[in-house]
């Protein structure tokens, strides 16, 4: 049976049809919007209500405070103390994805051991979080560490304390972060670059661009929806992540490397205050929107589609 | 067509209410299959949760007991004693899980699972086994409103663990009582053999601050924060000095930042003293996992008051047992409690863990502590820290928000973030903070 597009069109626009259609749509996503439903946005009002009440887990009295959590919030030095670790933390996003850009470059051409290379920068990305807090742990160590004995090696006589300092202990962390996410922006970079059609990059070597004009003019602006998604996925990942900083310093030396999430577990599974760990959750999301919406606002400056 | 319709409805329905049913299916189902065997076989099972892993006593002692009473089966399951394992304790005794017994460590927790109702309060019956007669006036401090919520079990001792060939080489006796000072001088002396002359483990790191603060209060007659005490400030003072002028002792953020396994040092002969508890005897007592050559002597903690008659030293009991007040078989629960508590429980010591039971003989007890390894220790050292040491002691009774802000403070101290004075100003400030919340 042969059906003709004028057919199929006709098909189509029977309501019958497309109500048939609809409802059929609506239970193959039903499973798991009601995933979806129950443990993600119910839960996530819930916690807006826990905001304005005193709940405590294993106390069963809950009663309703008012603004009193956000007002503590507010007053609260270690919830700044915890912003700008988050801030700092924040920095590791950008210097990798430019690190990224400049590996995936030179990994894009004819290089020995290119196949292996990737591997090779793609492997953090794959180990487990404790093996690499335990690794750089030792690395970072401030006496017998390599880094440092390296360091002293080359005429350094007091090099930084890392991980030991609560002035360095946060940078630390970040260069950890931007080893860790490496490969994966590179991953992403590669297959960016791959698209990038060879016409263009022949045209420009017959108008006589060299090599920075080529990846500034060319390569950089086709790229930069990549870099856009990168910057926003990796932004938001990184302001979620707490388990390598609960693996490697459970947010110490002093309160130095608590960041946001950091503090957000703290409050709810170490005190059990869930009011005020849900208030912080918040203000968390408000800040995780605030810079997604800074970055929407930016790209028209920056990103080509 | 409208027959498909309807089976893909019914299809899709069963599907999503048997991923729901699942999601609470696990519990009931397990409740079933051990109400059943209850029935069949009338015999009573108990679950207890301990954090002390099976292997090291928990396993021989719930062996010892199934053995003796076919009628009562006690399991043990083991939880770490750590933040996500008290966590996953609580969420199990909330939800009403099998649990019968379980074994709380410290008087935070021990304080949420009273509010949340999940603590049998023995008050009547502490005439069939009075706990205050049988595990002295220290059992007191765990007392909740004047209430027992469970029972302490164990002797907690702190003490400073010291290599007794290195005191004999620098001629150095073995202190019955001494002050911080003192301590320092040790450790200075000690320190030309060693890496190290003290290293310290951080579980009782901040127990100077508390001893001090029981003895003059935690908060001013006002009701404001004692934290910012000239003991507090002293104790960080000649603290760092030890870390940064002598070097006897590490710098803790190089300890921290190392997790340096403190036990290992002292037991390898890096350090010459070691400032830990009872836990030890678990490590020193292995001389195959940790060959050492010398033997080991113990002092009591150093004092930072002047008078040794204020001193009160962190110790008391420990292993807090409560039985779940939400347990359909607290009679069976409690017989077991009390069997554990009058001796049961000796298996444990091995793993360092004393009976605070007057039922349990002393020597009985260091015999079961020290094994065929006596001859490794100075036994008169260690029986005078354990049992004859008459300094009073004290049971660390402070919110962990509160224990977290302080210990925040004193590490930034340390690592030179501010200084002594500013670093006990904020402790109090943050103490302050908390009481008025």
């Amino acid at each position: 049976m042969i059906i003709t597009i004028q057919e199929r069109w006709g098909m189509m626009m029977n309501k019958n049809w497309m109500r048939r259609q609809q409802r059929l749509g609506y239970l193959f996503i039903g499973p798991n919007m009601l995933g979806v439903l129950l443990f993600f946005i119910i839960p996530a009002f819930y916690s807006l209500y826990l905001v304005f009440t005193d709940y405590q887990f294993m106390k069963p009295d809950k009663n309703f405070v008012g603004l009193a959590n956000i007002e503590r919030l507010l007053h609260d030095e270690l919830f700044y103390t915890a912003m700008l670790n988050t801030v700092i933390f924040l920095l590791a996003v950008p210097i990798s994805i430019g690190l990224a850009f400049v590996v995936a470059t030179v990994l894009n051409q004819s290089v020995y051991f290119k196949k292996l290379l990737r591997g090779l920068y793609f492997l953090p990305y794959i180990t487990s979080g404790v093996a690499i807090a335990f690794v750089w742990m030792l690395l970072f160590q401030p006496n017998q560490g390599p880094i440092n004995g390296f360091l002293r090696s080359i005429g350094i006589a007091n090099p930084p304390g890392w991980l030991s300092t609560i002035e360095t202990s946060m940078f630390a962390i970040d260069i950890i972060w931007v080893w860790f996410m490496l490969g994966y922006n590179m991953i992403i970079y590669l297959a960016a670059l791959q698209e990038i059609s060879s016409e263009l990059l022949e045209a420009a070597r017959i108008d006589g661009a060299n090599r920075w004009q080529t990846i500034r003019k060319i390569i950089f602006p086709l790229v930069s929806p990549t870099t856009f998604l990168l910057l926003i996925t990796g932004l938001i990942m990184t302001v979620k992540t707490f388990g390598i900083i609960q693996a490697i310093t459970q947010g110490g030396p002093g309160n130095s490397t608590t960041i946001l999430s950091l503090f957000v577990y703290q409050h709810a599974f170490r005190y059990y205050d869930m009011s005020y760990a849900a208030t912080i959750s918040w203000a968390l999301f408000i800040f995780i929107l605030v810079i997604t919406m800074i970055q929407w606002w930016g790209q028209k400056r920056w990103v080509h589609y | 067509m409208r027959k498909m319709k309807m089976l893909t409805m019914v299809v899709s329905l069963l599907v999503i209410t048997s991923m729901l049913a699942a999601c609470g299916g696990n519990n009931s189902g397990t409740a079933e299959k051990d109400s059943n065997k209850g029935a069949d076989t009338s015999t009573i099972k108990l679950v207890m949760w301990g954090g002390v892993p099976p292997e090291s006593g928990p396993q021989e002692v719930v062996d010892n007991w199934n053995a003796a009473n076919a009628d009562i089966q006690v399991e043990y399951v083991r939880y770490v004693n750590d933040d996500d394992g008290n966590l996953k304790l609580d969420t199990a005794l909330l939800t009403g899980q099998s649990i019968d017994l379980y074994v709380s460590y410290t008087m935070s927790n021990i304080q949420k699972r009273v509010d949340a109702g999940v603590a049998l309060d023995l008050t009547s019956r502490l005439g069939e086994y009075n706990i205050d007669e049988k595990m002295g006036p220290d059992a007191k401090l765990w007392q909740l409103d004047g209430t027992y919520y469970g029972m302490p079990t164990k002797k907690n001792a702190s003490f400073v663990a010291l290599n007794q060939n290195a005191l004999e080489k620098a001629n150095l006796k073995i202190p019955k009582e001494w002050t911080w000072d003192e301590y320092k001088e040790y450790a200075k002396i000690l320190n030309q053999d060693f890496d190290y002359g003290l290293v310290q483990s951080t579980v009782s790191f901040m127990d100077p601050l508390d001893s001090v603060l029981e003895n003059i209060g935690y908060t001013k007659a006002d009701g404001s924060s004692n934290m910012d005490n000239e003991y507090t400030v002293k104790w960080l003072e000649i603290s760092n000095e030890m870390m940064t002028v002598d070097k006897s002792t590490p710098t803790l953020g190089e300890q921290l930042t190392s997790k340096m396994p403190v036990e290992n040092m002292f037991l390898g002969g890096e350090a010459a003293m070691l400032s830990i508890g009872e836990w030890l005897i678990r490590s020193s007592n292995n001389l195959d996992e940790y060959p050492r050559d010398f033997k080991i002597a113990f002092a009591p903690i150093p004092r930072l008051l002047e008078n040794s008659e204020d001193f009160i030293t962190s110790g008391g009991l420990g292993d807090f047992i409560s039985v779940n007040a939400k347990s359909k078989n607290q009679d069976a629960a409690w017989k077991f409690l009390q069997w554990y508590a009058d001796g049961g429980m000796a298996p444990m010591a091995a793993g360092g863990r004393l009976p605070s039971s007057k039922d349990m003989d002393a020597s009985v007890a260091l015999d079961n502590l020290l094994g065929d390894k006596a001859n490794t220790y100075d036994v008169d050292s260690l029986k005078y820290v354990l049992f004859e040491d008459t300094t009073p002691t004290f049971v660390r009774n402070l919110a962990q928000e509160v224990i977290d802000l302080r210990t925040q403070e004193y590490e930034k101290y340390f690592l030179g973030g501010q200084n002594a004075q500013d670093a006990a100003a904020n402790m109090a400030k943050h103490h302050n903070k908390f009481i008025n919340k």
